[in-house]
């Protein structure tokens, strides 16, 4: 029997794509979920959150022959999603993305300093309890300029380092800051604007202790 | 940022004037917030807008309100996919996979 190699093309073909399908299969079992929740936060809707994520994945398997190892696959892959998602924005829409301006978030009125959201004494799974809390915050994120939002998320909600922010985006650090910033005070306006009632249920108000455990 | 005001329309005609810092220095330290919270200035940067702060209660409020935002970004609830829709989308992937190798 010889161990040869088969220089059958059709052979070939056959072992390239069950590779293929193999390698797929190891990225999406330990990636999905990440890139889900990214796309989910991204998107804030459940159904063009799997778009994004079928759409990553897609392009991932096509590209996996060009992967260089020099970044981490998770990496890599949140640099598909954001390319993907800029990409079925402009299909969708293709209106320009709005600059934002450090000016436009100065407070003019005394009520827009602070937050007008219950979150004193609460740890933010106890503040999140207020639906009309996470609502807000929805709201806002999902307000943002995507290229704003995208910033926002791989950094405060994904826990990237600038610099990775950076890669994805093809951005330097100074400029992942500065967007980072601008979206921040962004959310922050917008969640000040609103007047949030302590809107907590019978049910939670029962089961939330309402002092100790510091927000922060 | 201006200091107390009586309304909105009179805190905007009064600007900075209303202000006992020099123009623009709250403006300076709104810039420089997020690399505050985040604790990557240099310390005699930090600690200078700390001095700032401590004297003024409009930037002190805003630094909190801008640290409580910073905190509920990074716990704000996400759903997660279902065993049956990771299923799903993996057999979607392939087949789209499959359909575009055979163009």
């Amino acid at each position: 029997m010889s161990t040869q190699p088969s220089k059958n093309p059709r052979d070939q073909a056959s072992r390239a794509t069950g590779d293929q399908r193999s390698q797929f299969d190891r990225i999406y079992r330990d990636h999905v979920d990440l890139i889900y929740r990214y796309a989910n936060r991204l998107c804030g809707e459940t159904e063009a959150a799997k778009d994004l994520v079928q759409e990553t994945f897609l392009n991932a398997y096509r590209g996996f022959k060009d992967f260089r190892g020099d970044a981490r696959i998770s990496t890599w892959l949140y640099t598909i999603a954001s390319r993907a998602c800029l990409r079925m924005r402009r299909k969708k829409k293709g209106e320009p993305e709005r600059e934002l301006s450090l000016e436009e978030f100065v407070p003019t009125s005394e009520g827009e300093f602070r937050l007008q959201i219950p979150v004193d004494g609460l740890s933010p799974e106890e503040a999140f309890q207020n639906k009309e809390l996470r609502q807000a915050l929805d709201q806002a994120i999902e307000k943002l300029p995507k290229k704003y939002r995208m910033v926002l998320v791989l950094r405060d909600m994904e826990g990237l380092s600038a610099k990775e922010v950076g890669t994805v985006m093809g951005l330097n650090e100074r400029a992942v800051k500065s967007r980072l910033h601008r979206a921040r005070l962004f959310v922050r306006r917008e969640l000040s604007a609103r007047g949030i009632t302590d809107g907590q249920s019978e049910e939670s108000r029962a089961t939330t202790p309402t002092s100790g455990g510091s927000y922060r | 940022m201006t200091k107390k005001a009586t309304s909105p329309k009179r805190a905007r005609e009064q600007g900075e004037a209303a202000h006992e810092h020099k123009p623009g220095r709250c403006l300076e330290i709104l810039q420089r917030l997020s690399a505050y919270i985040d604790d990557e200035l240099a310390s005699n940067v930090c600690e200078e807008i700390r001095r700032h702060l401590g004297a003024c209660p409009n930037c002190e409020v805003f630094v909190e309100s801008l640290r409580h935002t910073v905190t509920l970004c990074r716990h704000r609830p996400t759903p997660t996919l279902s065993p049956a829709d990771r299923q799903t989308l993996r057999e979607n992937i392939l087949r789209a996979a499959r359909a575009q190798a055979r163009l």
